[in-house]
């Protein structure tokens, strides 16, 4: 076995660059940690949306406020996954909370994310949809009867004064939500940027960079949730709420791109001694994602085609097709974010004298049909949650069937 | 609808919160080991389980007290900080049955390279050797004994043990000199290296032998004036003498 091993060794070595040392061969954080800051970010980014229409007054996000907290639910709920399976054993999961370390961020993640679920966002839905519960409580038959009079907890007060409450309270923990939401993915960057041995990590500004990421992803989700549910329902879309959510979008990624550029300035002129592997990684293992997917496809792409559908003079149908390729563009940009991030981070090593690669699985817990299950699962809630919960506004209009005679 | 003033839709709400902190709480006293949080974050009587498994390594002290005329010979030797379950692998099972379980015995080119490949990143000194230049295919048991592993005969180039320099040398402007144009080396160095060091230059005079105005070297070489020139400074503080860039 010893001399197996051996061969495989030095069948191996040829892949890394330079020096390494023997335990930063294996990259230890898989795909699983890409995916998992990118789902916690959306739902941060839905959250945060959800809650300018709330706390902010922007009306004309009305279309989009139910059901960026559906989608910010559908993605917290499975944002754990990746870590339970790149971690393994689940039935250790909840030994967590049993014993709280409280010197461990990763530990207390177990808090923030309970916190997140339990007193932010499944309180803000139920007293939103308190109302409508009770209503189909009492309308529907069958076991969707007993569902909804299950979610009414016993609650089936509507006199005005009960529902005066539910808007009141509900914009009390909105505003609650907003720190944590912040906290939940802010703290996401604080793990990686208080990692002092990682100078591809380690920055004060990861937390703040995370957070408008997730603000970025989050909008961007919430524009191509809106106009695919908008499409499939064969609604008319509200083209007031699809340009706020594209100006929106615009000035996050704005401020995203500048907080990143001022990051990655701020490391060149320092020029710390791992200037000369980063620079090394990033024209050559990352490239792709680096350059060309997450800046040049990510970022200033959508960030024009937005520009030019937000504030141009274009058609409607357009500017449609533009925010949606936009958005999708953004959705694979950010992805991109997170993988040059934790891959990035360890595809160099600490003698800062070589580089290594990351091979990613096709099967099994950490591979790549996992990785596009646990994307696509979200999704699959959401439907599910919109079919219990409809979010859509009653007066919507109808899309026109023809287009009209030229 | 309310009661005691509290609107309706708290209680519930209040009602769940209390069993989810309920649940925690029994949780805690149920499930949280006893020893838990004795000596750490962590379960103390996992210690003896940890200390009771089955143990791979002898230890070097257990290889010694059988072939402690190997172990001799290696103590001697430029091998003398490798313990002998480096190269032979795990032999605890060996120890306890000496006849029925042997160690491996690595024979291969690749298991020596494995430290004494060229690899940039290794310390200067450090023997290295490029496997597919020296004595290709041939097994390294064949001229060097692992137990003592210096080599058959005394190394006719500096570059056997300072590669990494050679290598950075030879596609440098310093590339015609000899190493010893600049380094003294004593005889001794060649068979206690670190004993007996090579000199290096110490004075800016030296590189002026050559690179100063008037000096008696060939004319394609810069020149500068010694006394101007980078005033105070020694000649190495900025032109790294392996690899000299001509300023401009």
């Amino acid at each position: 076995m010893f001399i197996s091993l051996l061969q495989i060794l030095t069948s191996e070595l040829p892949k890394i660059t330079g020096y390494i040392y023997p335990n930063e061969y294996e990259l230890h954080w898989s795909i699983m940690i890409v995916v998992y800051p990118y789902l916690t970010g959306l739902v941060a980014g839905a959250f945060i949306l959800a809650s300018l229409e709330r706390v902010f007054n922007v009306k004309v996000l009305q279309p989009v406020y139910r059901l960026s907290l559906l989608s910010a639910l559908a993605f917290l709920l499975i944002a754990p996954l990746p870590l339970v399976l790149h971690l393994g054993h689940p039935e250790r999961a909840l030994e967590m909370f049993l014993t709280p370390h409280t010197k461990s961020a990763m530990a207390m993640f177990g808090f923030v994310y309970a916190w997140y679920l339990l007193a932010v966002l499944l309180l803000e839905i139920w007293f939103d949809y308190r109302k409508d519960i009770v209503t189909w409580s009492r309308e529907k038959t069958g076991p969707l009867k007993y569902f909804y009079t299950a979610l009414t907890l016993g609650a089936t007060d509507l006199s005005e004064k009960a529902l005066a409450f539910d808007d009141k309270i509900g914009r009390t923990i909105t505003i609650i939500g907003i720190p944590s939401a912040f906290l939940l993915h802010g703290y996401v960057g604080f793990i990686f940027g208080s990692v002092k041995a990682n100078p591809w990590w380690s920055s004060v500004l990861m937390p703040i960079v995370f957070l408008f990421s997730a603000i970025v992803s989050g909008i961007a989700l919430m524009l191509l949730v809106y106009m695919v549910t908008t499409m499939f329902r064969w609604k008319a879309m509200n083209m007031l709420c699809l340009n706020k959510l594209g100006e929106f979008l615009f000035y996050a990624m704005l401020v995203d791109f500048s907080l990143e550029l001022l990051d990655f300035t701020q490391r060149l002129y320092e020029s710390e001694e791992s200037i000369a592997i980063l620079s090394q990684m990033i024209t050559n293992r990352l490239f792709v994602s680096l350059i060309i997917s997450q800046i040049l496809l990510g970022t200033l792409v959508p960030m024009t085609a937005i520009a030019m559908a937000r504030f141009g003079k274009l058609p409607n149908e357009l500017r449609r097709m533009l925010y949606f390729i936009s958005a999708l563009l953004v959705q694979v940009g950010i992805f991109s974010t997170r993988w040059n991030v934790v891959i990035g981070g360890q595809l160099f090593s600490k003698s800062l004298r070589g580089l290594t690669v990351y091979k990613m699985q096709l099967f099994g817990l950490e591979g790549l049909f996992m990785t596009i299950a646990l994307l696509v699962l979200p999704l699959i809630i959401l439907y599910v949650l919109t079919r219990l919960f409809p979010p859509w506004d009653p007066n919507e209009k109808r899309r026109p069937t023809a287009p009209p005679a030229s | 609808m309310r009661y005691r003033g509290v609107p309706q839709q708290i209680l519930p709400i209040v009602l769940i919160f209390a069993v989810i902190i309920a649940v925690f709480v029994t949780g805690r006293i149920l499930f949280v080991p006893e020893s838990f949080g004795e000596l750490g974050h962590y379960r103390a009587r996992s210690i003896d389980e940890n200390a009771a498994h089955d143990i791979s390594y002898a230890g070097y002290q257990v290889c010694y007290d059988c072939h402690d005329d190997v172990a001799d010979e290696k103590a001697q030797s430029n091998h003398r900080s490798l313990s002998c379950e480096v190269c032979h692998g795990p032999a605890a099972d060996h120890a306890e049955a000496p006849d029925e379980v042997l160690p491996e015995i690595p024979r291969s080119r690749d298991f020596c390279t494995l430290c004494h490949g060229y690899n940039a990143a290794r310390p200067t000194g450090f023997p290295q050797i490029i496997p597919d230049q020296h004595n290709p295919g041939k097994p390294c048991l064949r001229c060097h004994e692992p137990h003592t592993p210096e080599p058959p005969h005394t190394p006719e180039k500096c570059s056997a043990c300072h590669r990494e320099i050679a290598n950075v040398k030879a596609v440098s402007h310093h590339a015609s000199l000899e190493c010893t144009r600049c380094h003294e080396v004593p005889p001794e160095h060649l068979s206690a290296p670190r004993s007996a060091r090579p000199k290096k230059p110490s004075t800016r005079e030296f590189c002026g032998e050559c690179h100063a105005r008037g000096a008696d070297s060939p004319r394609e070489i810069p020149r500068i004036d010694l006394a101007e020139h980078g005033q105070r400074y020694m000649c190495w503080e900025c032109h790294y003498p392996h690899s000299p860039e001509a300023g401009k």
